[in-house]
């Protein structure tokens, strides 16, 4: 874990929802795992206060991406930065995905669920595994790849409909071993349900407000299955990666 | 020699800063040399495990952030396996946190840490907002800080800081009365009382509903407790409300404290304590003042 300020490399905007920001820098680049984040903050923004959580997009050499969605003050802060602006990044943290071996296994992402995704399927790749990789929307500013299977709730883009439904219809032809999601907490409560049903491993990476990011202050606990018990996990350090069965659903 | 050195009930600190209580972890040993603090401050410790509170438990809120948290911990026992001896490994003070629902269990919690070495002080949380009927009565009663710090200060020889609750209707008076009843120094504030609702779905954003309010905002009601608290009593205060840069802890220096913990700074500028120990002591050198003289400085 490092605490860094950095220049930002540059900010590149994607549509006018979605933009990705790229810094460089050599530790940071090192060892980091699919579904690991990094807490970033502008330090000459006082408010909001609380840096903001961030999964790995990309690594390429000493390069770092991060695809972000602009839901509100701090992540439309940072779309606006200029090359050079130094910003703040805490990481890597959290635990990531475990990632197979010479398996056959699925991709699948909602919306900003993407962001984790290209680097998990670089690594899978790299370890053999066979990928398949969905991925879903509401319309076509959602999507993001032309080489993963798109699905658009309006039909802009790739298959009409969601996601789910579309890997439903196809799951038992894919005939997978594991499978990684991110997305709506519905999306990845359905495809748990689908994998529990077939005793098929299910990884989900989880989102919930952060405020140390390390595991110091206990404020992003969920509840988790386990040894028969319900207990309180941390998303920053235990998670955000949880095995799907083990997790219990908001209602 | 370093002029910052301070004395805090019976513990020498090589400088003033700690971190404020549920604020920091042994994490954070990654990032820097967590014996460059001043003294660690553990999260409160309670007799048994506690789970906590239901999520949601943190929000940002108006430059600040709410907190319930419900005192989430391993418990003494665990305490004393897991995290003590990673905590004695670090070569400066120890203040361990403590809560406990009555005078009897708070008295057996300090009993049963008393055998373990490696503690310097106890910081009693009287003052959680979080724990129904565990911690805000003690908190709120003078008679009942007396007589749980005389309790306690029969029990302990270990340095003895009572922490203070600003919800309360007189804090000199709940000062005045630790200190009588033998108090080596008081911590102050723990966190307000607030609470923030959601007006689409017209629910409160904490699951608790009513949290403990934390940073930059409430900076002036923690130093105008600081204040009027050194005014009224003559052993030292470990102080801490919203502290998020040099000024601010020199602020409260000035007002009469004789250390500061810093708090939810930490999750903005984990280094923050590091940036503020050395502005401290820089401070002192630009203007020529011992940091002995410092404290309470205020000029009215
Ligand atoms: C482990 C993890 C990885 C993430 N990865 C990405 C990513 O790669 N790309 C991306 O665009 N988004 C990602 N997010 C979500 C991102 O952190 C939020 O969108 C961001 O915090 C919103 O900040 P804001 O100030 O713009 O919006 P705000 O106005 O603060 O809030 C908008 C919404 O964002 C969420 N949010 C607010 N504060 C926090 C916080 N401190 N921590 C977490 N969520 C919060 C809340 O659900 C809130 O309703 C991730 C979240 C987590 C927990
Ligand atoms: C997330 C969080 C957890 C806290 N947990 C505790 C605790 O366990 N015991 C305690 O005495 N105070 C606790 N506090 C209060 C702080 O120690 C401190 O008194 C208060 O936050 C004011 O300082 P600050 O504004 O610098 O954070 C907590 C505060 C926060 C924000
Ligand atoms: S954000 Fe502090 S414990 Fe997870």
């Amino acid at each position: 874990m490092y605490f860094k300020k950095i220049p930002v490399l540059k900010v590149e905007s994607v549509n006018d929802e979605y933009f990705v920001l790229r810094i460089r820098d050599k530790e940071l680049t090192q060892n980091i795992k699919p579904g690991q984040f990094f807490q970033i903050k502008d330090p000459d923004v006082a408010i909001p206060l609380l840096p903001r959580p961030f999964g790995v997009y990309d690594i390429k050499e000493d390069v770092l991406s991060f695809l972000i969605k602009k839901v509100g003050e701090s992540t439309k802060n940072l779309s606006i930065l200029e090359e050079g602006h130094i910003i703040q990044l805490l990481g890597p943290l959290g635990n990531g995905f475990p990632v197979a071996q010479n398996k056959k296994v699925l991709i699948a992402s909602g919306g900003i669920g993407y962001a984790p995704m290209p680097y998990l399927e670089q690594k899978l790749k790299e370890a053999g595994n066979e990928v398949w990789f969905y991925h879903g929307g509401q319309s076509s500013n959602d999507v993001f790849c032309d080489d993963v299977q798109n699905c658009t709730e309006d039909g802009s883009c790739g298959h009409a409909g969601l996601v789910t439904e579309h890997i439903e219809n196809c799951f038992d032809s894919m005939d997978v071993d594991v499978v990684y999601a991110c997305g709506p907490e519905l999306m990845l409560q359905a495809l748990s349900v689908l994998c529990n049903e077939r005793n098929i491993p299910i990884y989900v990476s989880l989102e919930r407000i952060m405020a140390c990011g390390v595991g110091a202050c206990c404020g992003c606990v969920i509840k988790i299955k386990e040894n028969g018990k319900v207990v309180y996990k941390k998303v920053c350090k235990d998670g955000p990666v949880f095995g799907g069965a083990k997790v219990i659903w908001d209602e | 020699m370093n002029k910052c050195e301070i004395k805090f009930g019976k513990m020498r600190w090589k400088n003033p800063v700690t971190v404020a209580s549920g604020t920091f972890g042994l994490e954070y040993a990654e990032l820097f040399d967590l014996s460059q603090l001043g003294a660690l401050t553990t999260k409160t410790i309670t007799p048994e495990p506690k789970a906590g509170n239901e999520p949601q438990r943190i929000i940002e809120t108006e430059a600040g952030l709410l907190n319930s948290i419900g005192l989430q911990n391993p418990g003494v026992q665990e305490f004393i396996k897991t995290d003590l001896p990673e905590y004695s490994k670090i070569d400066t003070n120890l203040i361990v946190s403590i809560s406990a629902s009555s005078i009897n269990e708070f008295a057996s919690l300090v009993k049963k840490l008393d055998t373990q070495l490696g503690i310097d002080a106890y910081e009693i949380n009287i003052s959680c907002p979080n724990v129904e009927n565990e911690g805000i009565a003690f908190g709120t009663a003078p008679e009942i800080v007396f007589d749980l710090t005389k309790k306690l200060r029969e029990t302990t020889d270990r340095t003895l800081i009572i922490k203070l609750s600003p919800n309360v209707t007189s804090i000199t008076d709940i000062a005045k009365h630790a200190e009588n009843a033998g108090a080596d120094g008081l911590a102050l504030i723990n966190t307000l009382y607030g609470m923030a609702i959601d007006v689409e779905t017209k629910r409160p954003k904490l699951h608790n509903i009513v949290g403990g309010y934390s940073g930059p905002a409430i900076k002036p009601v923690a130093l105008q407790n600081v204040y009027k608290v050194a005014n009224a009593i003559k052993i030292p205060i470990l102080a801490m409300g919203g502290i998020s840069s040099v000024n601010d802890a020199l602020e409260f220096i000035i007002a009469g404290a004789t250390a500061i913990a810093v708090g939810t700074y930490n999750f903005i500028n984990p280094l923050g304590t590091i940036e503020i120990i050395e502005g401290i002591q820089e401070y002192c050198i630009s203007h020529n003042i011992s940091y002995k003289k410092l404290i309470g400085s205020i000029q009215i």
